[in-house]
């Protein structure tokens, strides 16, 4: 993630969560924290408690954001902001958790005519392969209700498209044929199926190197009847080290009401 | 596919129950700037390393990478990091670290160090690496705080022991991990009993030479990888003591463990100037310093020819430090007497007769000249004190670093020395342990017996990271011990100009460890000059041949 990056991310998180920006000059901007953000971001849950039981009018604090040390002036006193800030991942955090669920409706250019919009359950999962080894993969998914079709890529097909909170007027939805319940078993079905259909060699190979390690500590012990208890300690360890495996996540996701045309792929 | 998958439920629940009851839901841009986020700080690759780009405090240089990228890759997170001194191990071993916390294979940790280097280690990890990691200071915090920098000697103790063994690691580093090459002290079994998944053991003494000790350090880490004891003692030990003659011990070994030279990373190092400062003693000082010779000729125990050393080379550094040696024979005179109580107060009256002291005189002109910051090594405390007495009688400020010092006070004291004082007096135990890169000065007020300890104290502020070239200087007495420590063993084996490491890995070679101890035996039982010359010059010819064979392998 380059600077650049970095600082127009801020910036739309804070206008998403109605933090203004009170000042924006070279490699730095300041914004004013709303009391719902002071509180998401600033760890100070003694001054809020105690501000709510005294009544005392509440004093949200500002942020200042260096985001080019080069550009932004010497004397500016603020958080240097990069990819490994703590800060950032803070953000990072709180987006997620302020963004997991979500339905929207597809604004159509329709001014007369009863336009039908069709129910999708939208998801964005990351898959995680691990041994004493990681990797991650990530889908965004759509599967329609109504026909129970399956669709990747779905939010960069999301993103395209004019979406609104509210149900826009000359517009109404389909009610699904397959209850969301369903729908979000299909997803994993399919999600499932995905993995299957991978090259699992990495598990294999975790395996092989568990195995020579508990091989060698076979070794190291056998002329030992009883084993110590440092064995047993030893052994699990490598074990849980090795021991493949695959965690699913969903990070967010929600429902969708488009246009029949609007998600072709 | 026989792989556990276990797919997380709690969003599909909590998403079905927002459907049920109409919200709440969240905003459109926050929603798709969650979706960069995972897409930000997802890895799509087993292969190579994320870490660095997290990082803008250090630069890592290419051979730490490399070695990181290694252990994560091919060790499987399980290996003894052995570059020389000053390659940056610290470094390595955070970046390690780093990776595995951010791809979230890592989460509990226990880092190990020698007591005077935690607060050190908690400092680079939160500073320069953002792993907050915390000095255990209270017992919760074992069980509480994920990241942990303790010493081995606090770990090891009740009940910190207890609370310990009962937790699972997912990763544990130690630091100077030479300190657990024997298998049958309490700290080797402390550590043996961890629970821990990944592990990294950090040392820069070479161990290689030493079958036993490679042995137990790497069934540490990897239990049966050299065998169990018997096998190994069988295979090995018995066919001759070094590992280098074996080619398939030293593969196995290269397996877990990985070493850089500095020949080997090319980083251009800045230059080491050394000067030599020729004291004449005073008149009476000669005569103290030749009062001390003089019972040696006379009495010929052994054991108190070793006080008479001391207090030879004592007498070269202060008549403070003579005095207090002296005052603890008299006080000690119930035990067998080391020197007959008459000898030592006709000591004393040579004590009384000296009225300066020309090598600290001479200290003062040279600190006046250097104009900057500069660090004293001293062996003795006495002379520590006078010298900080003295000192400040010229309008020089200084501060006292001692080995005994508590952890936050030696941190005092070197951020006092940083941004207030203009001299560090340190004694031989102050001398490990804290980096101070920011002076490039060094004055031995007196040299240590064993090279390796001078080595450690020219590695406190010659080490990556100095900028400046560095200037040591050697006060040595005119036709004293010291004269012909510094001719017959600094000079001959041209310790001063060597790098860092070097003569560690010559004498690990010969198996001379112990050289200081040698070099107290010529003075000791030499029963002329002509014939301590002789012998210590057999024992530079042997230091020069450990060289030669140094060089040939590399070559």
């Amino acid at each position: 993630m380059q600077q650049a990056q970095i600082s127009t991310f801020l910036k739309r998180f804070f206008q998403a969560t109605n933090c203004p920006i009170i000042e924006e000059k070279n490699g730095y901007f300041t914004v004013q924290l709303t009391v719902e953000m002071d509180k998401e971001l600033m760890n100070r849950p003694f001054y809020w408690h105690y501000l709510e039981k005294t009544g005392g009018t509440p004093n949200p604090m500002k942020l200042t954001f260096i985001t080019d040390s080069k550009e932004a002036p010497e004397d500016v006193k603020g958080e240097w902001i990069h990819f490994g800030s703590p800060r950032l991942h803070q953000i990072f955090a709180a987006t997620k958790k302020m963004s997991s669920y979500i339905r929207l409706y597809e604004q159509t250019a329709a001014s007369k005519a009863n336009v039908p919009l069709h129910p999708w359950i939208g998801m964005n999962v990351t898959i995680s392969y691990i041994c004493d080894k990681k990797k991650d993969q990530t889908y965004s998914l759509g599967l329609h209700l109504i026909n129970g079709r399956i669709v990747e890529n779905f939010q960069e097909q999301l993103e395209k498209i004019h979406l609104t909170p509210k149900i826009p007027d000359f517009c109404f939805t389909i009610t699904p044929l397959i209850t969301p319940k369903s729908g979000l078993t299909r997803l994993k079905h399919y999600v499932i199926k995905k993995i299957e259909e991978d090259d699992h060699r990495w598990a294999e190979e975790a395996r092989e190197r568990m195995n020579a390690d508990l091989a060698l500590l076979e070794h190291f012990y056998e002329d030992l009847d009883e084993k110590p208890s440092v064995y047993w300690t030893e052994k699990k360890a490598i074990q849980e080290l090795y021991e493949p495996r695959i965690e699913i996540e969903v990070h967010n996701g929600g429902i969708f009401y488009l246009s029949s045309d609007s998600i072709i792929h | 596919m026989n792989i556990n998958i276990r797919y997380k439920t709690t969003w599909e629940e909590e998403f079905l129950q927002r459907l049920k009851e109409d919200g709440p839901w969240a905003n459109w841009e926050l929603y798709k700037l969650a979706y960069e986020v995972t897409n930000y700080l997802s890895i799509p690759s087993f292969e190579g390393l994320v870490a660095p780009l997290h990082l803008d405090h250090v630069t890592p240089l290419p051979h730490q990478l490399e070695v990181a990228q290694t252990v994560v890759e091919k060790l499987n997170g399980k290996a003894i990091l052995a570059d020389e001194v000053g390659l940056g191990k610290t470094i390595e071993a955070g970046l390690i670290l780093k990776e595995y916390m951010i791809r979230g294979l890592v989460k509990k940790v226990l880092i190990l160090v020698p007591a005077s280097l935690v607060s050190q280690w908690v400092r680079e990890l939160n500073e320069k690496f953002y792993i907050p990691a915390v000095e255990q200071k209270k017992s919760y915090v074992w069980e509480q705080c994920d990241v942990v920098v303790s010493s081995l000697d606090t770990a090891k103790r009740s009940p910190h022991k207890e609370i310990i063994h009962g937790l699972d690691y997912d990763m544990v580093i130690i630091d100077e991990a030479h300190k657990l090459k024997n298998n049958k002290t309490k700290n080797y079994e402390f550590v043996q009993n961890l629970k821990k998944k990944f592990c990294l053991l950090l040392t820069a003494t070479p161990i290689q030479n030493r079958i036993e000790e490679i042995f137990n350090l790497v069934s540490l880490l990897k239990p049966g990888h050299l065998g169990n004891e018997q096998l190994f003692h069988d295979m090995f030990k018995k066919k001759g003591r070094n590992i280098r003659d074996d080619e398939h011990l030293r593969e196995l070994v290269n397996k877990v463990m990985i070493r850089n030279r500095r020949i080997d990373t090319g980083i251009e190092w800045s230059k080491r100037h050394v000067e030599t400062i020729w004291i004449q003693f005073s008149k009476a000082e000669q005569a103290l310093y030749d009062a001390i010779s003089q019972i040696r000729s006379s009495f010929s125990i052994p054991t108190s020819s070793f006080s008479i050393l001391t207090l030879q080379r004592e007498a070269c550094s202060s008549r403070e430090a003579v005095y207090i040696t002296l005052k603890k024979m008299l006080d000690k005179k119930d035990e067998a007497p080391q020197l007959p109580e008459k000898i030592i107060r006709n000591l004393m009256g040579y004590i009384d007769q000296v009225t300066k002291n020309s090598k600290a005189e001479k200290t003062v002109e040279l600190i006046q000249n250097i104009n900057d910051k500069v660090i004293i090594f001293t062996e003795y405390r006495a002379t520590q004190l006078y010298l900080q007495w003295f000192l400040k009688q010229h309008g020089i400020t200084s501060v006292p670093f001692r080995g005994g010092f508590k952890r936050g006070k030696k941190d005092w004291m070197k951020d006092l020395f940083k941004n207030r004082a203009q001299v560090l007096i340190a004694t031989e135990a102050g001398g490990e342990g804290i980096n101070l890169q920011f002076c490039n000065h060094i004055i031995n007020y007196d040299l240590p017996w064993n090279p390796m300890r001078l080595e450690q104290r020219i590695g406190r502020i010659h080490r990556l990271g100095q900028e400046r070239d560095v200037f040591i200087y050697n006060m040595a007495t005119k036709n004293t011990v010291e004269e012909h420590i510094l001719k017959l063993l600094y000079e001959k084996i041209n310790l001063f100009e060597r790098v860092i490491g070097e003569l560690d890995s010559i004498l690990a070679k010969l198996d001379l460890r112990n050289i200081h101890e040698h070099i107290e035996d010529i003075m000791i039982q030499s029963s002329s000059e002509g014939e301590m010359k002789i012998k210590m010059e057999n024992l530079a010819a042997i230091l020069n041949f450990g060289e030669q064979l140094q060089q040939a392998e590399n070559n």
